[in-house]
């Protein structure tokens, strides 16, 4: 839910602008043709010869009708007939090999350009994401690059074919006979202005359409999610006047669009049909002093009619030309800026890790350094301590106090500002990302899961698990009998409706992708939502074994937890306020003193509490 | 098909348009229909003149003859262009009126797609999503609209072409015309299928579309595992394969639709070619003329257009009967709380004494018990308050008394009537509902508020504004109360979002106000100063509070503290201190952690 709204969030202010022509782009976006730049040639070749197949045909049929039918003769009209039936299915034939060979030469320059985008996006460290609404990155790397598709696919060959079938009517025309090729274009510029002036009308009207239907959109979705404050408001009346005016603009848009659809097409056939007269009347004229035959008359009243659709053609083309570069311009402004972290370029080698991890002097914010040399808002100020080798090491502290951020910076999710996190002596940058991250295990309280079956959950989509891995682990944690449950059992889509799973049931899932991938170093959010006394069970056994034999720093949300603990770090706005263990803390009496009666303490009470309501309801 | 039957009173209703419509589609045809005819005269003119011309050689007459022929042409050319104006003037007119009907029904039908969606209960926003709602109000609409108007216009339009043309042309030759037109049934029918084709591979190519999107918007949701267990790399090879499969559904619609122009040119091709291959050994036979040719050949083309859009037609009424009836199912579902027999319409004012009797209440398909055997009662004027965890069912509770559900055993009383007799315009007037949800229309921070009263004074906002301690932040904003909320104009805060909402319920005066979980999201001095606001009115309103935090609740008249949807124990503040167990475990540790913040 959350991200569909982001994702409308994300598109509503970036309407796609009116965008002027831009040769650098169009360039920039043609070179993603450069990989397939023999069958481009290839379909430059085929659209030429398609382009003199057309307008050949009324030719033909002049001297069919010249040549044979006047004449009489019968064995050379069959002669024509057959090259006119061969220039025709030459035409129809090489017109869909072409409008394939098109398609397929954009769709795979386009699938480059999208998994090019997709790796960007991915590439990028998690202070990108929290910077960009996901619902841009997704329209980005969606419908942005497919706006790009039709120019990569159509566009330019479509262009040039429209262009060459021009030319060559021309050039029959004049070759048949110039007085009446000269008489046909002129009507030719008129063609030119009521299709670009039609253009232009609608493609305003469009984007007024457009707006009207993104309103009644927004409107029904918005009424829609919150109906039961209408009707609890009595607003009915009210909403209703409302919506009617808004589908009454947006029928009045509607109809507006009609009246140039209903003006243009009369326009364009009245415009042929000029042209047809004035064929017929100089031609008829000229026809008396032998200058022109009818079939030359015949083959011209077929010219009139056909420079009308590459005329259109190319206005359409146009269009798509300028919506496809407004797509560029945003898809290329991602890929123009790189935010990744630096990686090292003579990265330490990572054969297996001991586990030690040493924070020191820690200094952190996720905004920007102010340039000004003023503090920012240091959500970390100077942490120190270190963890040995299989030790487990609880953080608690209040929400806010920067626990998260201690995991964040140990993964390496962001920079640090001042001091240095060492893993096994080595600071962390001084790693290759993938090396570090692969030593390290990640269980997060609000755990993800994709869509899918469980079984890709559990790998993430790793082929080289073997599935009797996934089996050992998953009896190892205690999730099998839950597994098995499911009436698909491994296979079950996690995300099907009705089948969608407990939160300890998701909690399980990933302990058990931990143990997997099996880290020497477990870093892990616990849940601090509560479970029935069953799964309770099931999830401390689990626990125990995930850490079993690692090195453990879990953001402690359980009593058995912080009591086992080797060491336990007290987090409060940003500070390490103390450390020890449970026992040396609590005699301390300072702030883990009440954080401990605040969120653990009721743990032990709690169990007491249901139980004895339980009690006083079979009592009752 | 049948589903579709269901609109045919609107094309009574719209017949003012229809008619004269389908008169002019009519007109628009005939006219069209005539300008062949014209070219065959020129045409078969020419030779005829030439002769006569020719026998007046070397007199004076040959120059007249010229002359006057020169200006028959002209004529006839004038006459091919007016016709072609006739034609265009009614093909105007034609999409002015069918066109133009086809939304004034899209708008009457959308309009009671609304009106109908106001009226359904909760339950049918649970089992139908936001996006299927819209999409059956979008979409499914427009699919319906294009049967209404552009289907009927095309075929009328086609029907009207092809009868007069096949006409003229049998009149002509039967011969020619019958080797004419054997292309075009299967035009028509290839149409037909490829049309079937494209929609077919269109939507597979849509399912794989979201596929990608849904793939893009996961690993992005959760990059954070994909980058700590370093499976960028497996993401990408992932994304690569959809992207391919993609790829793959964009090609299979590529082959079909890249055969659409290819048919229609080559039947149509096939049929100028056959024309002239037969019209031409007609000629040389001399039983018509190249004149005749000429005319075929026009007409043909003419009649391209309508055949293909037969195909079309079909295609069209088939996804409109698709539509209409997932629209019907809107439409027929009844809403499950409305006024009805049992419904007192004396009642007209209510005082706000509520009261709960063994009330249970239980989730269709759901086996346990959400709310039971909840009894109490509240005296007009009083506050209760409603406390415990997350899931103890205090939303629930809240929910019976404005009627958003009604309960599944027991009943819930306002002033001793069954709110299920109260008129639910009468009872919804009566009530002030905060909800735990936040939710604020996209309009001004004074609309917002004003939501659910007419004619409100300008003091009256100020002051409701200022009893949910917003009236300063308002103060601030740029615009005061005209400020837009949301996308178009400033985000508020968490707190500011909610302060509107208890504003919008506190401006309705009403003598039940209900407030769900609804200071969530402000601090405790806040929440003090709001409550005491609240308090003010004290014996004017019933109020039902409900929260998790026990500073809010304290001053309750009653306090009833929920677990597991039972009610495990009731009183007034000191005496459940008194008497222990949860709700006093719940001060406890919220004093705690006022005491943690406070470090």
């Amino acid at each position: 839910m959350a991200t569909t709204t982001q994702h409308t969030n994300g598109q509503a202010p970036e309407e796609k602008q009116e965008r002027t022509f831009d040769a650098g782009l169009l360039r920039r976006i043609v070179s993603y043709l450069l990989p397939y730049k023999s069958w481009v040639v290839l379909a430059f070749f085929l659209v030429l010869i398609a382009a003199v197949l057309g307008p050949v045909q009324p030719w033909l049929i002049q001297i069919a009708i010249d040549d044979y039918i006047v004449q009489g003769d019968y064995d050379g009209l069959l002669l024509i007939i057959a090259l006119l039936a061969a220039a025709l299915f030459l035409e129809g034939t090489l017109g869909f090999v072409n409008n394939y060979l098109t398609q397929w030469i954009g769709q795979h320059a386009i699938y480059d350009l999208r998994t090019t985008v997709f790796e960007h996006i991915q590439k990028q460290p998690l202070g990108f994401f929290d910077k960009t609404p996901i619902g841009r990155l997704i329209t980005r790397a969606t419908s942005d690059v497919e706006s790009i598709s039709d120019v990569l696919s159509q566009g330019v060959v479509t262009i040039l074919g429209d262009l060459f079938k021009l030319i060559f009517i021309a050039a029959f025309m004049f070759y048949l006979n110039w007085m009446l090729a000269i008489v046909t274009l002129m009507v030719m510029p008129l063609m030119v202005w009521v299709t670009f002036w039609f253009r232009r009308k609608v493609s305003s009207q469009y984007r007024e359409t457009r707006k009207q239907v993104a309103r009644l959109n927004s409107f029904m979705q918005e009424h829609v999610t919150g109906m039961p404050i209408v009707q609890l408001f009595n607003r009915e009346q009210e909403e209703m006047r409302r919506f009617r005016d808004i589908n009454n603009a947006h029928r009045q848009a509607h109809i507006n669009t009609i009246f140039y659809f209903a003006l243009f097409w009369p326009a364009v056939s009245i415009v042929s049909d000029v042209a047809l007269g004035l064929v017929l009347w100089v031609g008829g004229v000229a026809a008396m002093a032998d200058a022109v035959t009818l079939g030359v008359l015949v083959a011209f009243i077929q010219y009139a009619r056909r420079f009308f659709e590459p005329i259109r053609n190319l206005s359409d083309q146009y269009n798509t030309l300028l919506s496809g570069m407004a797509g560029a311009e945003r898809v290329f402004g991602l890929l123009d800026k790189d935010y990744s972290l630096e990686e090292t370029e003579d990265p330490e080698p990572m054969n297996g890790i001991d586990g030690r991890i040493e924070f020191r002097d820690v200094w952190f914010t996720y905004d920007e350094m102010p340039e000004d040399g003023t503090e920012p808002n240091w959500i970390l100020k100077g942490v120190s301590f270190s963890i040995e080798p299989g030790e487990t090491v609880a953080i608690v502290g209040a929400t806010g106090a920067g626990k998260t951020t201690l995991i964040n910076l140990l993964l390496r999710f962001y920079d640090i500002q001042h001091g240095e996190i060492l893993v096994d002596g080595v600071d962390v940058r001084n790693y290759r990302l993938r090396d570090l991250r692969r030593h390290l295990g990640l269980v997060l309280q609000d755990v993800f899961l994709f869509s899918g079956s469980v079984e890709r959950n559990l790998t993430l989509g790793d082929e080289a698990i073997d599935p009797d891995d996934v089996r050992r682990a998953v009896q190892a944690i205690g999730a099998e009998p839950f597994i098995e449950r499911l009436p698909d059992g491994y296979q079950q889509d996690v995300r099907e409706r009705g089948a969608s799973l407990s939160h300890g049931q998701r909690q399980l899932m990933a302990f058990a992708r931990a143990m997997l991938y099996d880290p020497k170093l477990l870093v892990l959010d616990e849940a601090t939502s509560s479970v029935d006394t069953e799964t309770e069970a099931v999830m401390q056994d689990a626990l125990d074994k995930v850490m079993e034999g690692r090195t453990c720093l879990v953001i402690a949300h359980r009593l058995s937890t912080v009591r086992e603990a080797d060491k336990i770090l007290v987090m409060h706005r940003g500070e390490l306020r103390e450390q020890g263990t449970h026992s040396e803390l609590l005699k301390q009496d300072g702030l883990y003193r009440k954080l401990y009666e605040f969120q653990y303490k009721e743990q032990e009470r709690r169990k007491l509490t249901s139980s004895s309501g339980h009690e006083s309801l079979e009592g009752a | 098909m049948k589903a579709l039957f269901r609109l045919n009173h609107y094309y009574w209703e719209y017949k003012h348009l229809f008619i004269p419509g389908l008169l002019c589609t009519i007109a628009s045809a005939i006219f069209l229909v005539l300008v062949p005819i014209v070219v065959r005269e020129i045409i078969d003119s020419i030779p005829r003149f030439v002769e006569l011309y020719n026998v007046f050689e070397g007199t004076d007459a040959q120059g007249q003859i010229f002359n006057l022929f020169s200006t028959g042409l002209l004529l006839f050319a004038g006459v091919i262009v007016g016709l072609s104006l006739a034609s265009g003037f009614f093909s105007f007119l034609m999409r002015q009126t069918v066109v133009v009907a086809s939304r004034h029904i899209e708008y009457d039908l959308r309009n009671r797609l609304y009106d109908h969606l106001q009226r359904l209960s909760p339950k049918f926003y649970r089992d139908f999503t936001t996006g299927d709602v819209i999409t059956r109000s979008t979409d499914d609409i427009e699919k319906v609209r294009r049967y209404v108007g552009p289907a009927i216009m095309y075929i009328t339009r086609a029907i009207v072409v092809v009868v007069t043309a096949i006409t003229v042309m049998f009149i002509i030759s039967p011969t020619l015309t019958l080797y004419a037109l054997l292309p075009m049934p299967l035009l028509a029918i290839s149409i037909f299928f490829v049309a079937r084709m494209v929609h077919k591979r269109s939507e597979a190519l849509q399912r794989q579309y979201s596929t990608v999107t849904t793939r893009v918007q996961e690993a992005l949701t959760g990059i954070r595992v994909l980058k700590s267990y370093t499976r960028e790399d497996a993401e990408n090879e992932a994304f690569q394969e959809e992207s391919a499969r993609y790829r793959a559904r964009q090609l299979d619609l590529a082959w079909v639709d890249s055969a659409w122009r290819p048919i229609l040119l080559l039947l149509v091709g096939a049929s100028q070619v056959i024309v002239v291959w037969m019209g031409g050994r007609l000629v040389m036979d001399g039983v018509i003329t190249i004149g005749n040719i000429a005319e075929y050949l026009i007409y043909v083309q003419m009649m391209t257009w309508p055949v293909a859009s037969l195909g079309f037609v079909i295609t069209m009424v088939q996804r409109a009967s698709a539509s209409m009836e997932r629209l019907n199912e809107l439409f027929d579902t009844q809403p499950e709380i409305c006024d009805g027999p049992q419904t007192d319409h004396s009642i007209t004012e209510l005082e706000g004494a509520i009261a709960f009797e063994n009330v249970g209440y239980r989730y269709e398909n759901g086996e346990e018990w959400a709310l039971k055997d909840i009894s109490f009662e509240v005296p007009a004027g009083s506050m209760l308050a409603v406390v415990g965890r997350t899931g103890a069912g205090k939303s629930t509770l809240i929910d019976l008394i404005p009627r958003l559900i009604d309960p599944t055993e027991g009943e819930v009383r306002i002033d001793g009537h069954d709110v299920r007799t109260i008129p639910l315009d009468t009872l919804r007037s009566a009530t002030g509902y905060v909800p735990q949800d936040v939710f604020l229309f996209s309009d001004t921070v004074g609309n917002n508020i004003t939501f659910g009263v007419t004619d409100v004074e300008d003091q009256a906002l100020r002051r409701a504004a200022r009893e949910a301690d917003l009236l300063e932040n308002i103060e601030e904003f740029p615009d005061g109360f005209e400020t837009f909320v949301g996308e178009r104009g400033i985000t508020l805060s968490g707190g500011q979002k909610q302060r509107s909402t208890i504003a919008r319920a506190i401006i309705r005066r009403s003598p039940i106000l209900l407030l769900d979980d609804a200071l969530s999201a402000v601090d405790t001095e806040t929440e003090t100063t709001i409550l005491n606001h609240l308090r003010a009115h004290a014996g004017k309103r019933t109020i039902v509070i409900v929260s998790h935090r026990i500073s809010a609740v304290q001053e309750a008249d009653h306090i009833i503290v929920l677990e597991k949807g039972r009610m495990l124990q009731q009183g007034t503040h000191d005496e459940l201190l008194e008497e222990g167990g949860l709700y006093k475990d719940l001060h406890e540790k919220q004093l705690l952690q006022k005491q943690i913040e406070a470090l």
